[in-house]
């Protein structure tokens, strides 16, 4: 078998943010299901506007979250299948060179939808065991009929079958593309065939800035995952500080735990990727007498712009959310303060963002010091 | 003058210790050009690597000048390889997304060499500055590696069976190279090889067996890299 189950194991990652994304739509889409049928049963006009705002917001945030959400999960997909064939060049290669097909090598690759599954259905049970806490804390506000949890067949197909087999089979596209490079191309070494394209004049450049440069250029979708984490980060603990006057504490700490898992997972993913795609490198800067210090600057540092980039987007999303809303959705329901920019927020979130950040990057910079350079030139 | 004393090298745990260097001593003059030879597992790339600051010994000194590099600290050690030491290995290890500007840049940085194209003319790769390791030949490749280790003016270069990877014409193409740049700038090499032809082109030959020194001779003629077999 060309990708064995062992080898989904690695996509930890794409499970989590799968079970994140579906817990969330989870909650809010099987309570809207829950609330439609009740719809009948709403006499006031309050309880109307109330109705109203509530399935307006179930759809927004299942929409935005999911949404957002399900591209990364995709963009995560297709990273660790590139990434697969890159670094299985050879094996894919020889099995080419022997009659093998693109489909017939590529159609193994449904495992990595595995993970999808495995996320969604983790997702989907943990937020069917929290729906009784959640209509409890929607019925406590006393404005709509009382509600009780439904199963809902049509989103549990939703949310684990339809994704499951829609990420097996992108696996599978997206492989089959891949592998249509001549066999000799997937025989070489990754970076061999990789030149023309990626040429950029930077004669003048010194070596350690060229490196740092390069090292974004050539993955690029891990300065999208670097800038997503932070992006998570600022948005999601922001969006729960400065949402308690329009919701419960407990959606605040669930939106903050979602946040930081989907934040701290993210950057982990990236960032080991990042050491590991460049051991050789550092290795050889070792030889040459570059220090440690200079290793990890060029290696890791370039990808703090991207995260603080991802922290001012993550401001401006969640405070465009938030305001969109209090302004739209709930235009028509009383008693709902204002929303402002909250700046004190904002502050907390950038003081906790700042140290997080720079221990995770200090704690790859010591497993970059603790490269051996032997074992590395030996593989 | 490099003072190698005593040096001793294991690998594995205490049930299952494997003994690669014997207490080998050696000195090596400035400028010398020396040859180690020996079979495959004789020990001659860990005493190239534990020479060179990449190893650690268990036991023994290697002094340069006045300095032990065994006793030094890992920054110190880093700060004497910037220093002092080029490095050219079998398989280029070229940072295959950079041209060949910038692989030669990598050393040329260490040292401030902002001469560093000269170095790349001296190799006969002027005309493919702008090109990337994957586009070019072994022997352009090693030629390019042979740049970068003396873009950084190193007193004292190891080589790594350099021609291994390469044809008969190339490798003589790559070692005329080497040793012309060693008579021009005048540092210490110290090349370990397999092949006896190479070592009739150096000032000392070291011969190495089971993790001992065997043998040291002197050349009294070298010669050229298209004058030895091959």
């Amino acid at each position: 078998m060309v990708v064995g189950m062992k080898d989904t194991v690695k996509l930890v990652g794409i499970s989590v943010i799968a079970a994140c994304a579906v817990f969330v739509c989870t909650l809010f889409l099987n309570y809207n299901r829950d609330l439609a049928a009740m719809q009948g049963e709403i006499m006031t006009e309050a309880g109307m506007a109330m109705y109203r705002a509530q399935v307006s917001t179930g759809k927004v945030v299942a929409a935005v979250s999911g949404g957002c959400l399900a591209i990364t999960s995709v963009i995560m997909l297709l990273f660790y299948v590139k990434n697969y064939i890159d670094t299985h060049g050879r094996e894919l290669g020889i099995l080419k060179a022997l009659g093998y097909s693109g489909f017939k090598i590529a159609r193994h690759f449904w495992v990595f939808g595995l993970s999808v599954f495995v996320g969604c259905a983790l997702g989907y049970g943990l937020a069917f065991l929290y729906l009784p806490s959640f209509y409890a804390l929607q019925n406590a506000e006393q404005l709509l009929p009382e509600i009780e949890v439904q199963f809902h067949i049509s989103v549990a197909f939703f949310l684990v079958g339809v994704p499951a087999v829609a990420f097996s089979v992108l696996a599978v596209i997206y492989a089959r593309l891949r592998l249509r490079r001549p066999v000799l191309d997937l025989l070489k070494d990754k970076h061999e065939y990789q030149t023309k394209g990626n040429r950029r004049e930077t004669k003048d450049q010194p070596f350690l800035k060229e490196l740092a440069g390069s090292t974004v250029r050539e993955r690029k979708a891990l300065v999208f995952f670097v800038t997503f984490s932070a992006f998570c980060f600022s948005a999601m603990v922001q969006m729960s500080l400065s949402m308690k006057d329009l919701s419960s504490e407990t959606m605040a700490v669930m939106m903050m735990t979602i946040g930081l898992i989907l934040a701290f997972m993210t950057l982990f993913l990236s960032l080991s990727s990042v050491v590991k795609g460049n051991t050789k490198t550092i290795a050889m800067m070792r030889v040459f007498g570059y220090p440690y210090s200079d290793c990890s600057k060029a290696v890791l540092g370039c990808y703090r712009p991207f995260s603080y980039m991802g922290f001012v987007i993550g401001t401006i999303y969640q405070y465009a959310l938030l305001k969109i809303m209090v302004s739209i959705v709930f235009a028509d329901v009383g008693n709902v303060p204002e929303y402002r920019f909250d700046l004190t927020a904002c502050a907390i979130t950038l003081g906790l963002f700042i140290p997080a950040y720079e221990i995770v990057m200090y704690g790859y910079a010591r497993r970059i010091r603790r490269l051996s350079v032997k074992s590395v030139m030996l593989e | 003058m490099i003072s190698i004393s005593e040096l001793v090298k294991s690998y594995g745990n205490a049930g299952n210790k494997n003994q690669v260097l014997k207490g080998i001593s050696l000195q090596i003059a400035d400028g010398d050009f020396v040859v180690i030879l020996g079979a495959s597992g004789s020990g001659k790339s860990t005493f190239l690597n534990v020479i060179s600051g990449l190893e650690r010994p268990d036991s023994g000194s290697v002094v340069y000048g006045t300095s032990d590099i065994t006793r030094l600290t890992d920054e110190k050690l880093t700060q004497f390889r910037k220093d002092n030491i080029g490095f050219i290995f079998q398989q280029y290890y070229l940072l295959p997304n950079m041209t060949v500007e910038k692989n030669v840049r990598m050393g040329a940085d260490l040292a401030g060499n902002r001469e560093y194209r000269e170095m790349i003319t001296a190799v006969g790769l002027e005309d493919k500055t702008g090109k990337y390791p994957g586009e070019l030949s072994g022997g352009e490749q090693q030629r390019v590696s042979v740049a970068r280790a003396l873009a950084k003016k190193p007193k004292t270069l190891f080589l790594d069976e350099p021609t291994g990877a390469l044809d008969e014409q190339t490798g003589r193409q790559v070692l005329d190279y080497i040793c012309r740049l060693h008579q021009e700038y005048g540092f210490t090499m110290v090349m370990v090889t397999h092949n006896q032809n190479i070592a009739e082109m150096a000032d000392t030959v070291v011969k190495m067996n089971s993790g001992k020194v065997t043998e040291v001779s002197a050349n009294e003629q070298r010669k050229t890299a298209y004058e030895i077999g091959w």
